[in-house]
């Protein structure tokens, strides 16, 4: 039934605090979520006074900051630095984003609170487990297909309308900000697909190329793995690409009650 | 591992995920092979209009409801027994008392689903759920056929 606790080797205890260096003139304090497994002990959240002379302007600057600087231990991913690649997904001061598009100024004036993204098995510090994020991608078939064979001298054309309905869908970067800030995901992620997936799923719904269009509504259509949304919204309201993967989930529901009659 | 417990808005205190502790190593089946699962179950999307169907309907009825009594000269019993006593009156009633009852029971049953983890509890809360909406329904309807037929004083 209900658990109300976390388990005892997830609750969080008091960490280290690195306190800035005297003389230091630009200090923000960031307080981030630290794990290590092979530790042993619990998580706990560390404390960084960093001076921000020299460091750039986003979150994910001042992380590697950090790391080159203060504590060289510190654990997250990150690759392209501009907002395309989805890996530096993570809590900001209580809202899932990209570290590498959140400038500090935004984030007003207090400290900076750094988590993993909520309710995913930690690796370590910042690095969540997505294995199953990712699954639930590959179960909804995110490729074309296609009975009809492609024309033998040229690709499978679609009309601008055509393409103008999945390039917003299709710009999903999977960084997981979306389906981790659902609270319906943090109860039912291992039956409910989740906003990212769905939209996914939709992306392909919708391509005039695609056969599979009936097979693909057929294997949605779940209590769990589509009608666990309850229109929350949190996916959209987080999207770092401003995407909407609540219309897609509305959409993907009318074409299945508009098949029944 | 651990669970992250990112300080999300409105975020509850972070779950282990069910079964991912109590498995660990002993759960090698792939990650796909989980999410697929059973399959699809080819339900929901009946459960999900008649829920949007119900929730319509109630807005005229319960509207209908509250003004009506709210019309009424007075709430007195003698005044409210022969209100009740008009055909389209208990027609209304009870259509009211059925499509609020359906609509709660799709709705509980919701939360059920979402909240009630295991499969043994979830069958018996879903069960004993049904048949208390079942029982509201059918006293409901019979306490007002009573007294629109005039069994009741």
């Amino acid at each position: 039934m209900a658990q109300f606790r976390l388990p005892a080797n997830s609750r969080i205890r008091k960490g280290t605090i690195h306190r800035a260096p005297a003389g230091a003139r630009k200090v923000r304090t960031f307080r981030i979520y630290r794990f290590d497994p092979t530790s042993g002990e619990n998580p706990r959240v560390d404390t960084f006074e960093l001076d921000l002379a020299g460091c750039g302007p986003m979150v994910l600057d001042a992380l590697i900051q950090i790391k080159g600087t203060l504590d060289s231990s510190l654990t997250f991913r990150r690759s392209c630095r501009e907002g395309i690649c989805g890996s530096c997904a993570m809590n900001i001061d209580g809202i899932n984003r990209l570290a590498c598009t959140t400038a500090m100024e935004d984030l007003g004036g207090g400290d900076v609170r750094i988590y993993p993204l909520p309710h995913m098995p930690v690796i370590k510090d910042l690095v969540p487990d997505l294995t199953n994020f990712y699954a639930q991608y590959a179960s909804v078939k995110p490729w074309l297909v296609a009975e009809t064979p492609p024309p033998p001298d040229r690709e499978r054309l679609q009309s601008k309308p055509e393409q103008e309905k999945i390039d917003r869908p299709a710009a999903c970067i999977l960084c997981a900000c979306c389906s981790t800030a659902c609270p319906s995901y943090w109860w039912n992620s291992d039956r409910f697909l989740g906003p990212a997936a769905l939209l996914a799923a939709y992306r392909w719904i919708i391509d005039s190329r695609d056969e599979a269009t009936g097979e693909r509504l057929d294997a949605l259509e779940d209590p769990f793995r589509l009608y666990r949304c309850h229109t929350i919204m949190n996916c959209t309201d987080v999207c770092p690409k401003d995407l909407n993967p609540a219309k897609a989930i509305a959409e993907i529901k009318r074409m299945l009650v508009e098949r029944q009659s | 591992m651990t669970k992250s417990s990112g300080a999300n808005r409105d975020a509850a205190e972070p779950r282990p995920r069910r079964g991912e502790a109590q498995e660990g190593a002993s759960n090698l089946r792939n990650p796909l092979a989980r999410v697929l699962g059973q399959g699809s179950a080819k339900e929901g999307v009946h459960h999900w209009w008649v829920q949007r169907l119900t929730s319509v309907a109630l807005v005229p009825l319960t509207v209908w409801f509250v003004v009506s009594l709210l019309s009424l000269p007075s709430l007195d019993h003698a005044t409210v027994v022969a209100w009740m006593g008009q055909l389209w009156t208990a027609v209304f009633l009870i259509l009211l008392v059925l499509t609020a009852a359906w609509h709660s029971q799709l709705g509980v049953r919701v939360v059920v689903e979402d909240y009630v983890h295991g499969s043994g509890a979830k069958a018996l809360t879903l069960a004993l759920v049904t048949f208390f909406h079942v029982v509201v329904a059918v006293a409901g309807v019979l306490a007002i056929l009573k007294v629109a037929l005039g069994g009741a004083v």
